[in-house]
């Protein structure tokens, strides 16, 4: 018992501290899906209130968009920066349109995954997380870095062409025409750790290099880009993206449509192949089973029905009339079981030499018992007297060599019995 | 609760889906019928606290023969009680039927009847009664534990008693000790009885010559065997009583031979008093010449072995205490070196210097038949050659020893008694 402590509390103490420390960091950690996570309108803890509010106070504009085309219209006029807060959420397509979005665009990623890069054809790998942003030195040459001095920016590591400042937490790639900025963490952006180190001075400085700042305050993930069929146009012409289709209304199958493009971008034709990559699970959720309609709809009430009544029967049964009844039972063990034990242990042991000199022992007992009037002499000579055998023949049964083998041992005990039995019949 | 026949009638209904306008009506129209009808079923069933159970019959009967318990179901319920009863007996007392199936009127009672053949001596109990009653459709019933309450019973069963057959052959002889049977010549007891004058044919030896002188007749000395002594049979309740000798208990062996001997003695007009020890006094019979075998018989049965070592301190102070006259202490255990050599030798000259005691041992009859196999054989001779030490042991003491197989242990016992009877020795 003691033992079983000695090892069960220093282990439930550590599994302890284990367990607090995973809850207590899932639930600071905060939560891209959120719709308070870094949304420029949100007074939240995680919200960006403080940081719209400072944009605003260096006269720069922020523009809030809940949806990515629209994000993507207005930042793609230039002169703009373009603040993806959860690029997870972004679809596929959208990222791959970033690479079409003017010079005079800044794009701001936060923290985007290896999936989001990819998708985007960002040529940057991640290289390390750690638990938490980190406070460092910028030690790079951009200048809003360096006026913003240190800041927890360290969190999500990136490799790839570009400068990379705070031990590559922040990487400012120039990636196609556009001038893109990732960094790893949400710390400086939100509004309980902007206050800190240099927090407010870089994220206002990488957002406020144009004179309005896009803001993409989306969390959920949101169809894909579609095509609209105008009832007065013809076919081969290129959706806008400005009138994409209200959700819901997308097709089917995304390849069937070529995805639009903004009027001035070289829309080709390449880029809209990739866009039938879309997501199956948003056209499963609609299509029905193909397996509902192979039955007629009495087969599946049936087989509810049959379901049911085998739950009923199941109660039926799971009711049994009264416990089983218990009773100590006696004991079965024979009272002869100790010489059976005893004799198996012989004969696994192959113990001739004892069980021979039992066996001689008793025969011996046995031959006084009924030659004690006679005994006048030795007790073979007595025997062999009575029983008209041979004298050496009883010196070898009662003082012989051990036996060699069971059969002599049966042999033994066959002739000691004979023996006293002819001594027995003589008297 | 529902039955099976819920069950079956959702099943059967399901056939007709095919032939509903819309299945799905269908499916909810048949399932909320068959839930109504079983509501209406499980609500009509007769109330549980209005059933009343009570029991008659039988309280003992020996074992092997088969006894009855009638159990009486009254409903007092306006309803109609249709019950399944489960009578629930411990499985060695062997209940049949396992389930009655009862309809009662209301206001009526109705009586069903249990047969036990109980497999083992013991008193075995009813452990519980369980009563499902169903509803007029028998769609559904009520069942609850505990309700209504189990009427308590329990069944003596006797000890078989065997050694019976024993019992005329050893009156006689107990007859032809006391002179009674044999016309001719003087008992062949010991203790004086009586003087009378003489008769021809008495043995002149018996003559009484000193009471002839102070009478003018020739008077005779008559004997008879000693009456008035007192018997104690003490059994031994712990471990060595549980293992079996032949095909049962070694504690039932040495029940079947103290009800032998007591028969004997009672006969014989000695006192038999009865203790059953192990670590504490299990059972005990004293009332001297007033104890009548049924009492013994009764107190012997529901005796159970215990799977401890018997305190013989214990034993041989009860004795003690409970007899001040000499007796026979007979000792019914086991010739086993640990448990006796252990607890009784140390303890044994203070009962032997008192009492006249014999030590009958019952042993499995395998150990004298173990022949053909050597290592079996030799094992067997072991355990002997320790039995003998221990014989040998307590013989020293002054106590007669018997170590007899199971077929004629309790022959062996009286046998025993008959002899220490005709030698005085009690």
């Amino acid at each position: 018992m003691r033992r079983w402590h000695r090892f069960a509390i220093p282990l439930g103490v550590v599994a302890l501290v284990f367990a607090v420390t995973g809850v207590a960091y899932s639930v600071n950690e905060p939560d891209p899906s959120d719709p308070e996570f870094l949304s420029p309108i949100s007074v939240d803890g995680i919200g960006g209130q403080r940081l719209a509010q400072a944009l605003a106070d260096r006269g720069v504009r922020v523009e809030r968009e809940t949806r990515t085309p629209d994000a993507l219209v207005s930042a793609n006029q230039g002169d703009a920066t373009l603040f993806v807060p959860v690029p997870r959420v972004v679809h596929p397509d959208y990222l791959a349109m970033l690479r079409l979005l003017p010079p005079s665009t800044r794009i701001v990623l936060v923290d985007p995954a290896r999936q989001a890069l990819d998708d985007a054809s960002i040529p940057l790998a991640l290289v390390g997380r750690r638990w938490a942003a980190r406070a460092v030195a910028p030690d790079c040459a951009v200048d809003e870095a360096r006026a913003a001095g240190p800041a927890a920016a360290l969190r999500q590591r990136y490799k790839g062409d570009g400068v990379h400042c705070y031990d590559a937490g922040v990487v400012r790639v120039s990636w196609q025409r556009a001038d893109l900025i990732v960094i790893g963490a949400s710390d400086p952006f939100r509004n309980d750790r902007i206050g800190e180190h240099g927090n407010a001075a870089l994220a206002t400085g990488l957002l406020a290099t144009r004179p309005r700042v896009v803001w993409l305050d989306l969390h959920k993930l949101e169809p894909p880009p579609g095509v609209v069929d105008e009832p007065g146009s013809s076919d081969g012409v290129p959706p806008s993206l400005g009138e994409d289709p209200r959700d819901g209304e997308y097709t089917e199958d995304g390849g069937e449509g070529t995805p639009g493009e903004e009027g001035d971008g070289s829309g080709s034709d390449s880029q809209a192949g990739e866009g039938s990559r879309d997501s199956p699970s948003a056209s499963d959720v609609d299509s029905e089973n193909p397996l509902w309609n192979a039955f007629p709809p009495w087969f599946w009430a049936l087989l509810i029905q049959l379901a049911l009544a085998a739950v009923l029967l199941a109660l039926w049964r799971a009711r049994r009339l009264g416990p089983p009844v218990t009773e100590p039972l006696p004991v079965t063990v024979r009272a002869a079981e100790t010489v059976h034990g005893r004799g198996r242990l012989y004969r696994r042991a192959k113990a001739r030499g004892p069980t021979a000199d039992l066996l001689r022992a008793a025969a011996r007992d046995r031959l006084t018992q009924l030659l004690a009037p006679t005994a006048g002499a030795s007790l073979v000579d007595a025997a062999a007297a009575a029983a008209r055998w041979d004298p050496e023949q009883i010196e070898g049964l009662l003082d012989g060599p051990t036996p060699e083998s069971d059969d002599d041992l049966r042999r033994l005990q066959s002739d000691l019995d004979a023996l006293v039995e002819a001594i027995r019949r003589a008297r | 609760m529902v039955t099976g026949r819920a069950a079956l009638l959702l099943t059967l209904s399901a056939a007709t889906l095919p032939l509903w306008p819309s299945p799905w009506l269908g499916l909810a129209v048949l399932t909320g019928g068959v839930f109504v009808l079983s509501t209406v079923d499980f609500v009509l069933a007769a109330p549980l606290r209005d059933v009343e159970l009570t029991r008659d019959g039988t309280r003992t009967v020996r074992s092997g023969e088969t006894a009855t318990i009638s159990l009486r179901v009254a409903n007092r319920s306006p309803r109609v009680l249709q019950a399944d009863i489960r009578d629930s007996w411990v499985p060695s007392a062997g209940a049949t039927p396992a389930v009655h199936r009862v309809v009662v009127e209301p206001g009526s009672a109705v009586t069903v009847e249990t047969s036990l053949t109980p497999t083992r001596r013991g008193d075995r109990p009813a452990v519980r009664l369980t009563l499902r009653s169903h509803g007029p459709l028998r769609l559904a019933f009520r069942q609850r534990a505990g309700r209504p309450a189990t009427p308590q019973w329990t069944l003596r069963v006797l000890p078989r008693f065997d050694s019976r057959r024993f019992l005329p052959e050893k009156t006689a002889r107990l007859r032809t000790l006391e002179g009674s049977t044999v016309t001719r010549g003087r008992g062949q007891g010991t203790e004086f009885d009586v003087l009378r004058e003489y008769v021809i044919g008495d043995d002149v030896r018996s003559i009484d010559w000193r009471a002839s002188a102070r009478r003018s007749d020739v008077l005779v000395r008559t004997w008879r065997p000693e009456r008035d002594r007192r018997v104690v049979c003490v059994l031994d309740t712990g471990r060595t009583s549980a293992v079996l000798a032949g095909t049962e208990p070694r504690l039932d062996a040495a029940i079947d031979a103290a009800l032998l001997l007591s028969a004997l003695a009672l006969r014989a007009g000695d006192q038999v008093d009865l203790l059953a020890v192990d670590t504490a006094v299990r059972a005990t019979v004293s009332g001297g010449r007033h104890v009548l075998l049924p009492r013994l018989v009764n107190a012997l049965a529901p005796l159970q072995p215990s799977l401890v070592e018997t305190d013989f301190e214990l034993v041989v102070g009860e004795v003690l205490r409970r007899e001040r006259k000499r007796a026979l202490v007979v000792l019914f255990t086991a010739l086993e070196p640990g448990a006796l050599g252990d607890g009784l030798l140390p303890v044994l000259p203070r009962l032997a210097t008192r009492h006249k005691v014999l030590v009958a041992a019952v042993h499995d009859p395998l150990l004298a038949e173990a022949r053909g196999d050597p290592y079996l054989a030799a094992a067997a001779l072991r355990t002997l050659g320790e039995r003998d030490r221990v014989r040998s042991a307590l013989t020293r003491h002054g106590v007669e020893v018997l170590d007899a197989p199971v077929d004629t242990f309790a022959s062996r016992v009286a046998d025993t008694y008959l002899a220490l009877k005709q030698a005085g020795k009690l």
